[in-house]
């Protein structure tokens, strides 16, 4: 107790706390490369079907916006918890957080996919869907009245609105904060907390069923909305820690994350593969006990073939090995290595993804399939370009202000901050 | 008995107030180079494990490996339980459910390793341990109030009485005392011993309750709590029953139904004749074979004769055919439909097993167990099963429609197992007993030549066999007579 | 050692930078041994000897009525078909449910490092057993021939020669009950160690010297045994946590793997957890805010730990609510004529009053704690969790009896009616959790001293460095 001395927080405009120029300058070549490759990935993917490139597409934008969507959770819960441990870094989250306003604008072509073709992504936008699979008039017209391409677009504008809102208010706090020193911004910033996560729940769960679930129109699970939640949270812990790591190697924060801080990061890495692992094999469970056809298909299709050895990667590299591999508190106490499992689990959640998305892209009347090498390859150009766009886009914000809330109240506390 | 005065002295011991002049008296006696030392406290203090060099412990191995051992123990325990030792298909998952295994996995993997980190960490700390020399100073009962200890131990390689209590003098420790051996009686009190026997006593009666129950006849019938559960009011097959008006308790198929997979035949299969033959010489005959076929005759159906009758008719026409040269002039079927291949001999090998070896025999050689008890009892009324071998039920002279005819209806004493064996069954019982008759005919060259070998070696053997055993019998009995 | 925190501070505002104290007054670590031994040491109040003679009837009257069950058969219920589980399998969820908050304040609060759970997770600790006590008490009177129960351990039976069906989530039911109710003792029970040595060390008479000194196990406070303590308690809570999330979710699939309309949804396992830790919470409060007014220990359970529950309750409530409107969505997203139909007949079918009581109990009344008043007065929480008690109560019965009453075949439809005996046994389970709770305030320590002391170390070691 007496042995840790009262750490001293450095002046506000200490090098230290702004982003290092090495890594500010990346910020123009990530936008534009990322913007090429996305561009490449997206057209060889079109050139196998329509299907296909609109279904690589969405799984990129899904994988970008469920980081950005995690982070924004992650800052809110912070306030809502009135945590003091994260104060060092949450900065990073809110600035990864802000991207759920450029990927309103990367949503554009899922929206165009509607207006100006006729089910080329989503089945249900296909008139002649219902009769196609014979389903019956009086249920499909039921469905539709949900699954429609107007409505559709008006809830996705409802939903990047309440992110974008969210995700700027809480920016702004935190930067005015920057400027004034003032507590009374994080009393005002804590005193929305609780609101602003019901209104996040409600918008992402129903973000989940509108843009991923629905793929499937006759398919349904209540719990499908805290599945993409899950992997959105963990994703959202690995790619703090994964910018933790990056930051103070290129010299910035040094001080203030310690080895405290990342065995914090890793510990809940290590609770949210837990908690992806508790829903998925919920779900699974429920539907596979249970079943019933009407449900059924959706993993019976995940379990053949090529989506088959998918499914056994989740299990085994999205669960397994990661819950192995995070169990000790030695390896969460290592910098490296938490920096490692945070890259290698943000590999596997783009799997998941992936694995959610991918297997319904098959053309009319075909099965879906990876698309061999080439739609493979198409897939990982997209959504590296995606996220290299978004990363560069992280990096403009991130140069403008401190990498850190340099007059939070409880920096002090988070800094001197002890694991028991 | 030892001196009260030199009783055996353990260590020193000083009180501390508060939790920094206790850290800072432990840092100067880990400085003097002292390794059994101890810090009593009422609370956990953070920082005392650095501050008097106390290793971190192995806890975390052994609940590990506990963990590890409750996984395993309830994979292996549910795969084998249900699905080695007694497999069976529960609401169609197979049997060895992974997906339903993984709860009761996990319950015994926290259980265990639970029971790894409680039982492991008093291990490891050696209690329960009642008694403690330090119990025997009086102040050390606000260790556990709001006072804080510190303890050198006398067996210290650098112990030094005076250094220590000079360190402890320093630190602002106060009540410094030596720490004397307990000298109180070490036997369990009375009242708790005996407790314990009582505690003892009285659990050995159920033990002994049952035991004895084990071992004693009694004369008095079982008492049955639920009367209606151990004698299920649930009228079992053949018994007779007042609720319906014909007196029976199993019911027949409902007029004009027919059962789950009998419609899948014509009626050629389903009686062993060839119709169309039959309606050109007895057409009377063959129709009313078509409406008995077509379902059991209701009692609104006067007229008609009934199943039994109609089966048995048919039978002794057949039956009395052998004897007066070849007056059935019934067009059986003389092929079976559904053929030879191995899975209907395999299926017809499975359905003579349950239902006609019993009295023919395993080997159709006419002497089953209800057979050999009816001869045994001296039976009156028993007529034996014919044995299957004999040449007037080969093929040439009993076709195999007349062979499923029989089977179908019954002949003598035996009755017709149509309402027991599918039609499908019954043909391929008629398939296996004429592999049966074909066994005692059969010579070696039917035998692909590359099985020859092997079966001629099998031959000898069990004549060789024969032979031994009945030397021995022989030998027997001789020796038998002698005496 | 005394501490500059003026008497009645409102400890319930926190400065942003500045932890507000969680032990309230000039307190001393002497002062929290003495506010909690009082408690065990002085003589029964009037109102305690009253509220155990109260409840010790109502356990007496529901032994009576379970062994008229065992005598006369599960007739005696108002379970009939469709309706097999009735009221017991209801009373079963809804203990199970108040058994959560314990092992969660003391396993998932402590992981989180949330210090105000040291005041009150002894006795959340130990309303979890009693709560999983009385749990365990209705499944096991409902396989109707109770003698038998034992069958569905996994022993060699001679008379049986199987086992249990591992593939049922009825058994996995059984393990994860048995699971929690033991792995929660032994955190409870470890946890009482250090203080059951200080009764031990204060205890005047010999007979409570020697009990308590057996409880104790020979506690001394070795900084060696209070390590290896310290990790056997973080691990235990390592495992309890995801063991509380478990117990739950495995009830919740006794329901969801069949294929009964309004059981067989995939939100289940998370909504059940979050349903339990709501309940448990408004026991919680319900227990304790009367209990800290009657043995005076408002020093320790402060307005801030009562503001925090209340949080809680806030949150889960909102969760369930978000899973019933979810529910309700995907019935009708879904598009199957049989959830459809479930779903409606839950809010306007003939158990319509069920269905709203639960949603004015779980839903409504719980948002009034957005009001920091409601939050902070004691009296108003306590109605207020009383209603979400009524509210959890209610939401197993229209799970458990509405969508059993319609199933698939709706020529065996029918309305439940409970018994006399049913409505005895919910009573009387009462009866037994009052009662071991009673007998718990007497003879345990109700609040964890050794942490308090090490959280007021922590609060004196901060207003210290303040000073320099």
């Amino acid at each position: 107790m007496s042995e840790h001395a009262t750490p001293n927080v450095k002046p506000a405009d200490d090098p230290a706390f702004q982003l290092p120029a090495s890594l500010g300058s990346l910020s123009i070549p990530l936008i534009i490369g990322g913007l090429v490759l996305l561009g490449a990935g997206w057209g060889i993917a079109n050139n196998i079907h329509a299907r296909f490139g609109m279904s690589v597409y969405l799984t990129a934008f899904i994988y970008c916006i469920s980081i950005a969507v995690g982070c924004l959770f992650f800052v809110m819960l912070q306030h809502l918890c009135r945590a003091g441990w994260s104060v060092v870094v949450r900065r990073i989250a809110e600035n990864i957080m802000l991207m759920v306003i450029p990927m309103g604008i990367l949503f554009l072509p899922i929206i165009g996919s509607l207006l100006f073709g006729e089910g080329v992504l989503y089945r249900w936008d296909d008139p002649n869907h219902a009769v196609e699979n014979h389903l019956p008039i009086s249920i499909w017209a039921e469905k539709t009245r949900w699954l429609n391409s107007s409505w559709f677009t008006v809830r996705a504008v409802l939903y990047f609105g309440i992110w974008s809102a969210l995700a700027l208010f809480y920016y702004r706090g935190s930067i005015q904060q920057d400027a004034t020193g003032d507590k009374a911004i994080t009393d005002k910033l804590q005193y929305w907390s609780g609101p602003a996560i019901m209104m996040f729940c409600g918008a992402t769960a129903f973000a989940a069923f509108d843009w991923v679930m629905s793929l499937a129109p006759m398919w349904f699970s209540t719990m499908f909305g805290v599945y993409v939640f899950a992997g959105s949270v963990l994703s959202a812990h690995c790619i703090i820690s994964v910018s933790v790591y990056l930051l103070q190697k290129r010299g910035a924060i040094q001080d203030e994350v310690t080895v405290e801080h990342y065995h914090d990061l890793g510990k809940y890495m290590f609770g949210f593969v837990f908690f992806w692992t508790y829903i998925a094999f919920s779900q699974f469970l429920l539907i596979w006990y249970g079943n019933i056809p009407e449900e059924t298909h959706w993993f019976y299709e995940r379990q053949e073939g090529t989506w088959g050895k998918i499914a056994l990667i989740l299990i085994f590299f999205h669960w397994m090995l990661p819950f192995a591999g995070l169990m000790s508190r030695h390896i969460r106490r290592n910098p490296k290595l938490v920096f490692a499992w945070a890259i290698y689990l943000l590999i596997l959640h783009f799997v998941d993804i992936y694995w959610m998305i991918m297997p319904e892209s098959a053309a009319a009347g075909g099965h879906a399939s990876t698309g061999g090498g080439l739609g493979i390859a198409s897939s990982l150009l997209c959504v590296l370009g995606m996220f290299l766009f978004m990363i560069g886009m992280v990096l403009k914000i991130a140069k403008q202000k401190a990498v850190i809330a340099v007059h939070d109240p409880r920096l002090q506390e988070s800094i001197a901050f002890e694991n028991m | 008995m030892s001196d009260n005065n030199e009783k055996k002295v353990h260590g020193i011991v000083a009180e501390y107030e508060s939790v920094d002049s206790l850290l800072n008296a432990c840092r100067r006696v880990r400085d003097a180079g002292y390794k059994k030392t101890d810090a009593y406290t009422p609370f956990p203090v953070h920082g005392i494990d650095k501050a008097l060099g106390i290793k971190p412990t192995v806890l975390p191995w052994i609940v590990l490996g506990c963990g590890l051992t409750g996984t395993v123990t309830a994979l292996v325990m549910q795969i084998w339980m249900n699905s080695i030792d007694y497999p069976y298909i529960i609401s169609g998952k197979p049997y060895i459910s992974l997906p339903a295994f993984i709860p009761v996995a996990f319950e015994l993997t926290v259980l265990f390793s639970s029971f790894g980190a409680f039982f492991g960490m008093w291990a490891l700390n050696g209690l329960p341990r009642f008694s403690n020399p330090l119990f025997t100073d009086p102040r050390f009962d606000r260790v556990t109030d709001d006072r804080f200890f510190l303890y050198v131990d006398a067996s210290d390689e650098s112990y030094d009485e005076k250094a220590v209590r000079e360190i402890y003098e320093q630190t602002g420790g106060e009540h410094i005392n030596s720490v004397l051996d307990d000298d109180s009686s070490d036997k369990i009190p009375k009242p708790i011993f005996m407790a314990w026997g009582l505690v003892i006593a009285a659990s050995v009666i159920p033990l002994l309750i049952v035991l004895k129950m084990r071992v004693t006849n009694s004369d008095q019938p079982r008492f049955h709590i639920f009367y209606d559960m151990d004698f299920s009011p649930a009228k079992d097959a053949q018994q007779g029953s007042t609720l319906f008006a014909d007196g029976r308790a199993m019911r027949p198929d409902v007029p004009g139904t027919v059962a789950r997979g009998d419609s899948n035949y014509d009626m050629n299969f389903m009686t062993g004749v060839d119709m169309d033959k039959l309606s050109a010489i007895d057409a009377p005959r063959a129709e009313r074979l078509v409406r008995l076929s077509n379902g059991p005759i209701g009692p609104q159906d006067q007229d008609s004769t009934p199943a039994a009758e109609e089966g048995e008719q048919a039978a002794n026409d057949s039956d009395s055919a052998s004897g007066e040269a070849a007056k059935d002039t019934t067009p059986w079927l003389t092929s079976n439909p559904l053929g030879n291949s191995k899975e209907v001999l395999l299926q017809g090998e499975k359905y003579f097993g349950i239902y006609c070896s019993v009295c023919h025999g395993m080997n159709g050689g006419g002497n089953g167990l209800v057979n050999r008890r009816a001869q045994k009892i001296l039976s009156p009324t028993w007529i034996p099963p014919s044995s299957l071998h004999q040449e007037s039920l080969y093929s040439d002279q009993y076709p195999d429609g007349k062979l499923f005819s029989t089977i179908s209806n019954g002949i003598r004493k035996m009755p017709g197992y149509a309402a027991q064996i599918k039609a499908e069954d019954r043909w391929a019982i008629v398939a296996y007993v004429r592999a049966l008759q074909l066994s005692r005919n059969a010579s070696i060259d039917l035998i692909p030549q590359s099985q020859r070998a092997e079966i001629l070696e099998m031959q000898e053997a069990v004549q060789q066999k024969l032979l031994e055993e009945a030397e021995a019998e022989q030998q027997t009995q001789e020796a038998a007579a002698q005496e | 050692m005394s501490l500059a925190i003026p008497n009645g501070l409102d400890n319930s505002v926190e400065q942003p930078g500045q932890r507000a104290p969680l032990v309230l007054g000039d307190t001393t670590y002497h002062d929290i041994t003495e506010s909690v031994c009082q408690v065990a040491e002085r003589k029964p109040s009037t109102s305690w000897v009253i509220g155990f003679l109260v409840s010790f009837a109502l356990l007496q009257w529901l032994t009576v009525c379970i062994l008229y069950l065992i005598y006369t058969g599960v007739g005696v219920w108002g379970n009939r078909a469709p309706i097999f589980w009735g009221w017991p399998i209801v009373n079963f969820v809804f203990w199970v449910g108040i058994g959560h908050a314990g092992t969660l304040i003391s396993a998932i609060l402590f992981l989180f490092r949330q210090e105000w759970r040291t005041s009150i997770n002894r006795a959340a600790e130990a309303m979890t057993i009693f709560a999983v006590a009385c749990a365990g008490t209705f499944p096991g009177i409902h396989v109707g021939r109770a003698w038998l129960a034992y069958w569905l351990a996994p022993y060699p039976s001679l008379n049986l020669w199987m086992w249990p069906q591992f593939r049922s989530p009825l058994l996995w039911d059984v393990f994860a009950v048995s699971t929690y109710g033991t792995v929660s003792l032994l955190f409870w029970y470890m946890g009482m160690v250090p203080d059951l040595a200080t009764f031990r060390d204060r205890s005047k008479n010999k007979f409570r010297r020697m009990a308590y000194g057996i409880l104790s196990l020979g506690w001394s406070g070795s900084s060696r045994h209070w390590m290896r303590y310290e990790k056997a308690y973080a691990l235990l809570a390592a495992f309890a946590a995801p063991l509380v999330l478990s117990v739950h979710t495995i009830v919740s699939f006794d329901f969801a793997v069949s294929q009964v309309p309004g059981w067989h949804t995939t939100i289940f396992p998370p909504y059940f957890v979050a349903g339990a830790i709501f309940s448990g919470f408004a026991m919680v409060l319900t227990l304790m805010i009367p209990a800290r007014k009657m043995l005076g220990l408002e020093k320790l359970i402060t307005i801030r730990h009562l503001d925090n529950m209340c949080k809680i309750i806030l949150a889960t409530g909102s969760i369930v609510g978000l899973a019933y409107g979810t529910e309700f969505f995907i019935a009708w997203y879904g598009q199957v004529q049989e959830e459809k139909f479930a779903f409606l007949n839950r809010a306007f079918g003939p158990y319509w009053w069920a269905y709203w009581t639960m949603i004015s109990c779980n839903v409504i009344s719980p948002q009034l704690f957005w009001i920091k008043k409601f939050r902070t007065t004691p009296w108003i929480i306590v109605i207020i969790s009383i209603f979400v008690n009524i509210g959890m109560w209610f939401e197993r019965f229209v799970i458990v009896i509405t969508s059993l009453s319609r199933d698939y075949l709706p020529s065996a439809w029918a309305y439940f009616s409970p018994t006399w005996v049913d409505w005895s046994m919910l009573i009387g389970s009462f009866g037994l959790f009052f009662t071991l709770f009673l007998l718990f305030c007497r003879l345990m320590p109700v609040i964890n001293m050794a942490e308090t002391k090490s959280t007021l170390a922590k609060q004196y070691h901060m207003s210290h460095s303040d000073e320099h």
